[in-house]
């Protein structure tokens, strides 16, 4: 009770927001667009023609196609743009609950700093969660009930994609205690999402360096930074019925994720208000 | 049992080089308006945020309803009005309470029947559903004063309770705290203001550069010192006088002021002036307030002996 009252403020505080109206009516238009322009004339069990805005294509086309196309593209648009976007829309939430005055009325409810903290990052993922899952599965019911192919692996691949997020809101939330500074941790997050591709191709890399030790730093780089760039590829593999080759960057940035956090909780603790 | 138990509690900031409180102790009993007095800079909300754990003490251990300090569990029983309270804005005064009662452990009935009561004691009922961002200062700080009671507390921390209330409501304040003690609630209020203190307190510390200076209730600081103007036509005896009867005095021209004990201590006095047939031809009771006392205190450097 108590600590979900800390969920609950933060996540009626990020809806103050504008950004996550804005994203949630955006899904809206997404889903709409998808229920009313898209027509599926089925031909025969797992053919169809397809419409667009009432323009008829000629071609039959293969039905799983039409759900992964549609379903891949919902999936790649949330792993970019919409994490960016949610990163951008969270990024104030530590620094706020930072604030001298703020913090010092959770502090005297009989809850620990790590109630505190823990709910706080709970209730950024959570609004995150459902944003993210509003589109999800208003694309997936949509698409299932039109062709009616149930793709679990999309869902699965929502699933990721809120991970993601969680493992990049722990680094923030770092970065948010020691800077108390949104701006700057938003900064750096984004820093270290865009990096995730560069170290992916590190073996490219190599060639330029001269040394070795920057290489072996790379190397430690890569395995210790969250694994933005391959999770990616597991969403859509996910979200595409594929096959898995590796989880093991999911591990890895998992872990990555609650080592910060609890770095975070440590410093949060010994802090003075 | 004690409300507050402080033991040789420290705290310096900036590597030691701010020595905010510097071995404090102190017993503050239970259903008592204690009062925490002292200039900007002295300390007071240091020792609030150490004794709620704001801020971690450097040394010294506290003791809150005899449990440590270091328990959060103590916090059900605590109430709290920060200096700088900050609530967010886009909350009204009901869903604040809402919320942060929730967050104190409160139920839903329990809720339902101390919001609107609270909102009526602190006067916002008829603003309990306008958001807070249009709220002015003394709302706001009569919103916070609620907050603090929402989990009807043991102890209540305020500090610099009646900072932006105009004259009607800082009345209104000292009479609730004093209900509130009345029913056994012991009360820890932090000032810089002098006259509200002397109105509503039963003790009352000194605090000045993180030191305890003094404490007593508030007729003993005033009656520490009572002092008088004597005017006489000779000075020659007075001072042997007031050495003999270890009675303070200062001089200027035929003017003396003299800090007595009591009135009989200055009976005395004027009782040896006359029999040495010195000619009194004033006496001039100046009685010294607490803010005088305050102000001897602060400016007589006292404290910074060390
Ligand atoms: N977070 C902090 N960092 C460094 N110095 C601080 C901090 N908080 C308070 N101080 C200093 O500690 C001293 C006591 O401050 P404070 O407890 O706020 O006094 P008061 O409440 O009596 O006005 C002041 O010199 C203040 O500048
Ligand atoms: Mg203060």
């Amino acid at each position: 009770m108590k600590f979900l009252s800390i969920v609950q403020l933060t996540f009626r505080e990020s809806l103050a927001k504008k950004t996550f109206i804005a994203f949630l009516i955006i899904s809206t238009i997404i889903n709409l667009l998808f229920l009313l322009a898209l027509n599926l004339d089925i031909v025969d069990g797992m053919q169809s023609s397809i419409s667009i805005f009432g323009e008829q294509t000629d071609q039959i086309i293969n039905l799983q196609e039409i759900i992964y196309g549609v379903e891949g593209f919902v999936a790649v648009m949330l792993f970019t743009v919409g994490i960016f976007m949610a990163l951008f829309a969270t990024s104030g939430l530590i620094p706020t609950l930072l604030q001298p005055g703020f913090i010092d009325l959770f502090i005297s409810k009989p809850v620990s700093r790590f109630e505190i903290l823990s709910g706080r990052y709970l209730g950024a993922v959570a609004i995150v969660a459902l944003n993210i899952f509003y589109l999800v599965i208003g694309t997936w019911l949509i698409m299932s009930l039109k062709t009616g192919i149930w793709n679990f692996g999309f869902l699965l691949g929502g699933a990721l994609i809120v991970l993601t997020f969680a493992i990049l809101f722990a680094l923030m939330t770092l970065l948010g205690i020691v800077s108390k500074s949104g701006p700057l941790s938003l900064m750096i997050t984004y820093l270290i999402l865009f990096f995730s591709p560069l170290l992916k191709q590190r073996d490219s890399i190599y060639a330029l360096l001269s040394s070795k030790i920057y290489g072996q730093i790379i190397d430690g780089l890569y395995y210790f930074l969250p694994k933005t760039s391959e999770l990616g590829s597991i969403t859509q593999r996910l979200t595409r019925g594929l096959e898995i080759n590796t989880w093991t960057p999911l591990w890895t940035s998992l872990a990555f994720g609650i080592f910060i956090f609890l770095l975070s909780a440590y410093i949060f603790q010994r802090k003075n208000f | 049992m004690y409300a507050v138990e402080t033991f040789e509690l420290s705290k310096f900031y900036s590597h030691g080089r701010i020595k905010a409180l510097q071995d404090f102790s102190l017993q503050v009993e239970k259903g008592k308006i204690f009062s925490l007095l002292g200039p900007n800079g002295a300390g007071k909300t240091t020792l609030i945020k150490v004794l709620i754990g704001i801020v971690h003490q450097t040394s010294g251990h506290a003791k809150l309803l005899n449990q440590s300090i270091n328990k959060v569990s103590v916090h059900k029983k605590i109430g709290y009005l920060a200096e700088n309270h900050r609530f967010p804005e886009f909350l009204s005064a009901h869903q604040i309470l809402h919320y942060y009662g929730k967050m104190a452990g409160l139920g839903p009935s329990q809720l339902k029947k101390q919001i609107p009561a609270l909102l009526k004691t602190v006067n916002l009922h008829r603003w309990e559903n306008v958001k807070i961002r249009k709220y002015s200062k003394g709302m706001m700080q009569r919103l916070g004063l609620a907050h603090a009671l929402l989990n009807e507390p043991e102890l209540i921390f305020l500090d610099e309770p009646t900072d932006g209330i105009d004259p009607v409501g800082r009345r209104q304040i000292r009479d609730l705290l004093k209900s509130l003690r009345d029913e056994g609630v012991t009360i820890f209020v932090n000032s810089h203001l002098l006259s509200e203190v002397e109105r509503m307190s039963d003790e009352v510390a000194i605090l000045k550069q993180g030191k305890l200076i003094q404490r007593g209730t508030v007729e003993d600081f005033i009656s520490i010192k009572e002092q008088y103007q004597i005017r006489l036509d000779s000075a020659d005896t007075m001072q042997n006088i007031c050495n003999d009867m270890k009675v303070p005095i200062k001089r200027e021209n035929d003017l003396f002021t003299v800090s007595v004990q009591d009135d009989q201590q200055l009976n005395r006095l004027i009782d040896r002036l006359r029999q040495s047939k010195t000619m009194i031809l004033a006496v001039i009771p100046k009685k010294i307030t607490l803010e005088d006392y305050f102000i001897d205190i602060i400016e007589d450097k006292k404290g910074e002996s060390d």
